[in-house]
């Protein structure tokens, strides 16, 4: 058993636009206090190392022949409204900050996603350039 | 008018997990590889100045009880396969990058999103209160925050 156990990136995608859409500005006003205590708290304890809000105007590109349409890609309930990026020793454990997020009860959805330490692109370029060397 | 114009900061956000279904190895190698050169060049050029790719799994938590479900949180098809965090002078630029991406003919979807210099959840915690709705209004009809202090990565 090893006392410093590995610490991975765990992204946060904070998900749902419209969670203040019940409250008064006083509540919107405290929690999104409490939510910037939680943020600076999870730094201070060098389990995030960064987090960003997204603002809303946005493009979305897909299809062969490369379609530019006005974006959120998903509806308000589903769209990505921000993110952190975690530091931490297990999925678990980022679960449990992700359970501490002060707008889940007003209907934001947090979705946990484990950061690959190499790319999977440059892993599959790499095999490539194996394949070509043999 | 000036010669160097402000940059602002788009987080691109790659969709679709299996635009590689029906593809040979060769192929998907391929494409693999002009994504590499594409986004070493992004770096090299300045544009782009950070990039991760996220493992197909995860966890979802929601609801007043916050419940813990296994992820990821969309179908396969949208489901977020990575971001670049980009650096240009404009959504415009931003898109134009996008369209570059060589994974979006074969499915992937490209969502852009500016990113506000100073987040949203700081900007509204210090605000007066009477400005708290304007402020909301303002980013559902489509302006992003604007504002002096980063809290950024």
């Amino acid at each position: 058993m090893n006392n410093t156990s590995e610490k991975s990136d765990y992204l946060l995608l904070f998900r749902g636009a419209d969670w203040h859409k019940d409250l008064s500005p006083d509540e919107i006003q405290k929690t999104m206090t409490t939510w910037m205590a939680w943020f600076n708290r999870l730094v201070a304890e060098g389990r995030c190392k960064g987090g960003q809000s997204l603002a809303p105007d946005s493009k979305v590109v897909s299809g062969k022949m490369k379609n530019v349409v006005d974006g959120p890609y998903a509806e308000a309930k589903e769209s990505v409204a921000g993110y952190f990026i975690l530091t931490v020793s297990s999925i678990e454990e980022a679960a449990e900050i992700a359970r501490e997020c002060p707008t889940l009860g007003y209907g934001t959805t947090v979705e946990v996603r484990p950061l690959l330490a190499r790319c999977a692109a440059s892993e599959v370029a790499a095999r490539q350039m194996a394949t070509a060397d043999a | 008018m000036s010669a160097t114009p402000a940059k602002s900061e788009y987080l691109m956000i790659f969709r679709g997990l299996d635009w590689h279904r029906g593809l040979a190895a060769e192929e998907i190698q391929k494409i693999m590889v002009d994504w590499m050169a594409w986004s070493d060049r992004l770096v090299a050029e300045g544009r782009s100045k950070g990039r991760r790719s996220l493992s197909g799994g995860g966890k979802i938590i929601s609801g007043k009880d916050r419940e813990v479900s296994d992820g990821p949180f969309a179908e396969t098809k949208e489901a977020v396969a990575g971001y670049f965090l980009l650096e240009v002078s404009g959504l415009d630029e931003a898109v134009e990058i996008a369209r570059e991406c060589p994974t979006v003919p074969y499915g992937a979807s490209v969502e852009v999103r500016p990113m506000p210099a100073n987040c949203l959840a700081s900007q509204l915690a210090a605000a007066p209160l009477d400005r708290i709705a304007e402020m909301l209004a303002g980013r559902a009809a489509g302006s992003p925050a604007t504002s002096a202090e980063p809290a950024k990565l």
